[in-house]
């Protein structure tokens, strides 16, 4: 019962926040100089007559409910959202839901199998550093780690490139498919894969420093407890203490590391699909943004606000659920 | 009452000033209970001394203070110039001795003419030497015949004349560079000029053949044909010098060249730069017009009358004089307008960026371009002093959004933690609310949004202003339970049973433990906003060229050209902005550690 209340008083927060978020893009978004319905109809406008225009240009204002004060205006927009509806697209002439599919499909991907191969890296990794705290090994490794969170992605992504498609030729520059591909099944999976691999080399390394160095931490911290004296005292195998007591209690940060980079990987693909080329939501953002397509920026501004609400409220609900301690007033 | 909070308010001050010397100085002198010493100075000596044992975050420092001061003094005296642009210069390897003449020539030289990055020069036997940065098709002669009598470098091709009249050509060869016309075969060669790619033959009877790319430089001889004396090219029109001694534009369009000075006559030789053309008359006087850029019209006064021959570069003139000696006036970004004094010449030629004299026993000396340490852009920028402007650009928007989110973050964390409560609980709501909004996205929007309708330094401003009003969220969570922790700890209550001021207690007790915290934080936070700024910058939110930062030094050149060829482009900027970035954590990383003790033992 206490749970279920403390789920809800996240989910209330959550509403509300979205809220004021919401609010305060929409009112950027007025704020911007423009006119999108001009910017809609421009083609048609040498063409056209001046009394016809006019016309077709109430039309298309009323169409899109620009005639109505912005309060009301800012309400049906959310209504909309809210039933699935993001608006038009003044550059591709198209619903944005229609144009948003495939992008948040590749985007997905790339960032879940990014997720796998970083988590199966790094937590290794930073269980060996901890244990072998000190040791030369963890030392080369901080080092490494140091550097490896300080790298802006896209310096890692040219280095990559510099190795993996100029100097050794292996995996293309940039594109979603091979063009003019007509493969289907396994073998249209295996194109995006070799396609993917650059931008996924690139996010996950990226991502190793500072998993690896919050893995390390929370596991050295474990390590310093009372009850793992106690477990050695015992006479536990070194495996059995370190995996099945230390670990299994490090994760509770780590649930944390997860959530919040998860959220930070979705904002920070932004760069690696721009540069990759790669057809995912950050590119389709990063395009609206030179197009002025703002319908799609503000339908992408607030995927990226709900993925980061969503994000923290799985943290919370999570933690509370991992670790009985934490008191379900916070 | 006033002279009571007068005292109240100096009172507060003098602590926070002993706390202050108490972080920098020793304070032994000073007069104070030897509990609140021990409180007061040990931690931070042990910080101090932990700190200083760190090799890691030494290095870190060295390297930081290193690139740190390189951006900060470095620029004034490689000061950018934002509105450079030239076509010449465009995507040219690191690396001196551009002006390193060839030893075969030294001793014989007959002629040197310079080109855009290299020189050709021709000695007493009719051998051709070059020097400079050159391309495999540059290095291939064509087959001569006959003694080479004269040579003109161009930007990328060169043209030679031997002593039948004919005409050879190599170098750069597309733009209809190595079609040379026909009709020239028939013809008796008198003078070579090689342009930016476009080339020049005049003929002994005073006829000009013009190819290559005529959609740059607009040439028209027809009305002169047959007149011309002497041709001087450059990068807009073609000066031409005429056998009855007076000077023409080759082209009717209206430029600063065609303003020609009334009663010019008499005229023996003439140059031309970019910008301005000089004839020299047969009385040895200078007569300079065009327009005023670069100071090429500014001609040294006490030359007049004793001039010998004229040259001109790009953007400067070189003469020699009656006596040898030479002079250099105009542009002097390279030192090209800097010419050696105790030469005693015979003949002075120049081009491009650079001049050459060659004196009496034949030997060759050089001023002017010698080369670019880290190379040249895709607009012929040169990247060192880019490099150096743009980290100061880099540096500066990390700091002050740093310190923009500093200050919020310690004031909303500081009174949220200290009075509690309502308060504490709206503040804290807002710090969520704040730091649920998606960082980069919300950054891009912003700046792509608004930064369109504004100047560039407001812009600039704004991006600061953005970044500082995104990111002081986690500092404020932290000094916030840093101070809540503080508060409870038994110093205080001890320092509470002793009677001590509420004021003295936060600024003297709590302060002091929280300073490390935020330090650390500020200190890495500055390499996550440098970090933040350049991806702004390089996907073309941030700052926007042609201000460089690092950042947007790097845009575009993920291309595999760039890449693979144009390495020097990425290379020095990426390693730049790296090791900033890469020194500034460590350094955050060897203070926490050397701040929280605990860390020692793990």
């Amino acid at each position: 019962m206490k749970y279920l209340k403390y789920v809800l008083k996240r989910l209330l927060y959550v509403v509300f926040v979205f809220l004021v978020v919401s609010v305060l893009m929409y009112a950027i978004y007025k704020a911007v100089p423009g006119d999108p319905v001009a910017l809609m109809l421009d083609s048609s406008k040498k063409q056209m007559d001046p009394a016809r225009y006019e016309q077709l240009y109430e039309q298309t204002r009323e169409r899109l409910g620009l005639d109505k004060p912005i309060p009301v205006q800012y309400g049906v927009w959310l209504g909309n959202m809210l039933t699935g509806d993001f608006g038009f697209s003044t550059k591709y002439k198209q619903p944005v839901n229609q144009i948003v599919a495939a992008p948040l499909e590749n985007t997905l991907m790339l960032n879940l199998f990014s997720l796998v191969l970083a988590f199966a890296i790094t937590i290794p990794l930073g269980i060996v550093t901890a244990v072998r705290k000190n040791s030369a090994f963890d030392q080369t490794i901080q080092v490494g780690t140091i550097v490896g969170y300080s790298l802006p992605s896209f310096v890692i992504a040219l280095v990559c490139i510099y190795l993996f498609a100029v100097k050794m030729p292996v995996f293309p520059i940039s594109g979603s498919i091979t063009a003019g591909s007509t493969a289907t099944g396994m073998e249209a999976f295996g194109d995006r894969m070799y396609h993917m691999a650059l931008p996924l080399i690139v996010m996950t390394l990226t991502s190793l420093g500072s998993i690896t160095r919050y893995t390390r931490a929370a596991m050295i911290d474990v390590l310093s407890q009372d009850y793992i004296r106690t477990a050695r005292a015992k006479g536990l195998r070194e495996k059995v203490v370190i995996y099945s007591h230390a670990f299994r209690n490090a994760l509770i940060p780590l649930i944390t590391i997860l959530t919040t980079w998860l959220v930070s990987a979705f904002s920070g693909s932004i760069v690696i699909e721009t540069i990759f080329g790669w057809n995912g939501i950050g590119k389709l953002l990063f395009d609206a943004l030179q197009q002025r397509d703002f319908m799609v920026v503000l339908a992408m501004q607030m995927f990226y606000v709900l993925l980061t609400l969503a994000g923290n409220l799985i943290m919370d609900i999570g933690y509370a659920l991992v670790d009985p301690r934490i008191k379900l007033e916070g | 009452m006033t002279a009571k909070t007068d005292k109240k308010a100096r009172k507060r001050k003098s602590s926070l000033f002993l706390t202050l010397k108490g972080l920098f100085f020793r304070t032994e002198g000073d007069i104070q209970s030897l509990l609140e010493e021990e409180q007061m100075q040990s931690p931070f000596r042990t910080i101090l001394k932990n700190f200083r044992e760190n090799r890691v975050a030494m290095t870190g420092v060295l390297i930081f203070l290193l690139i740190f001061l390189c951006c900060v003094i470095l620029p004034f005296f490689y000061p950018l110039d934002l509105t450079y642009q030239d076509a010449t210069q465009q995507n040219i390897a690191p690396g001196f001795g551009l002006l390193k003449v060839s030893k075969g020539l030294q001793g014989k030289a007959a002629q040197v003419s310079a080109g855009g990055v290299f020189a050709a020069g021709l000695d007493q036997d009719g051998v051709i030497y070059q020097w400079g940065k050159m391309d495999d098709r540059l290095k291939k002669f064509p087959a001569f015949e006959g003694r080479i009598v004269q040579i003109s470098a161009g930007q990328n091709h060169v043209l030679a004349l031997n002593d039948e009249g004919t005409v050879y050509t190599w170098g750069y060869n597309r733009l209809g560079l190595d079609n040379i016309p026909i009709d020239l075969r028939f013809e008796k060669v008198a003078q070579v000029a090689a342009g930016p790619q476009i080339s020049y033959a005049l003929t002994e009877g005073g006829k000009l053949f013009v190819w290559g790319n005529e959609n740059i430089i607009d040439v028209n001889p027809r009305d002169y044909q047959g007149q011309i004396a002497k041709i001087a090219p450059n990068g807009t029109t073609v000066m031409a010098l005429l056998k009855d001694g007076t000077v023409v534009q080759l082209s009717k369009k209206v430029t600063p060249f065609a303003q020609i000075p009334e009663g010019l006559s008499n005229v023996v030789d003439i140059a031309s730069t970019d910008r301005s053309v000089a004839a020299l008359t047969a009385d040895g006087q200078l007569v300079v017009w065009g327009s005023p850029d670069y100071g090429t019209l500014e001609v040294p006064p006490e030359i007049q009358g004793h001039v010998t021959q004229v040259a001109a570069g790009v953007g400067h003139f070189t003469v020699l004089l009656d006596d040898g000696s030479v002079r250099s006036w105009g542009r002097d970004n390279f030192g090209q307008a800097s010419a050696p004094k105790n030469v005693k010449g015979v003949s002075v030629s120049a081009g491009y960026y650079q001049s050459y004299v060659i004196d009496e026993k034949g030997n060759v000396t050089g001023w002017g371009l010698d080369g670019y340490l880290m190379g040249t852009d895709q607009y012929g920028r040169d990247v060192f002093t880019r490099l150096l402007t743009g980290g100061r650009m880099t540096m500066t928007v990390g700091a002050i959004s740093v310190i923009i989110s500093t200050i919020i973050g310690v004031i909303i964390g500081g009174i949220s933690g200290y009075y509690g409560g309502a308060l504490d609980n709206i503040l804290m709501r807002l710090t969520e609310v704040v730091m649920s909004i998606p960082f980069l996205p919300f950054a891009m929007i912003l700046s792509s949004l608004v930064g369109n309708s504004v100047s560039e330094i407001a812009r600039v401003a704004m991006i600061m202003v953005i970044l500082g009003l995104l990111s002081w969220p986690s500092l404020a969570r932290l000094v916030r339970a840093q101070i809540l922790s503080e508060r409870e700890k038994e110093f205080v209550t001890a320092a509470k049973a002793m009677g001590i001021r509420e004021m003295s207690i936060v600024f003297r007790h709590i302060l002091p433990n929280v300073i490390t915290v935020i330090i650390v934080n500020t200190t890495l936070a500055f390499a996550t906003c440098m970090l933040i700024e350049s991806s702004l910058s390089f996907l073309g939110f941030g700052v926007a060229e042609p201000r460089p930062t690092w950042g947007n030094m790097l845009t575009g050149s993920q291309s595999s050209q760039v890449i693979g060829t144009y390495w020097w482009r990425w290379v020095f900027p990426s390693v730049a902005l790296g090791l900033s970035t890469i020194s500034i954590n460590s350094i955050g990383d060897g203070l926490r550690d050397a701040i929280d003790p605990r860390s020692n033992e793990r």
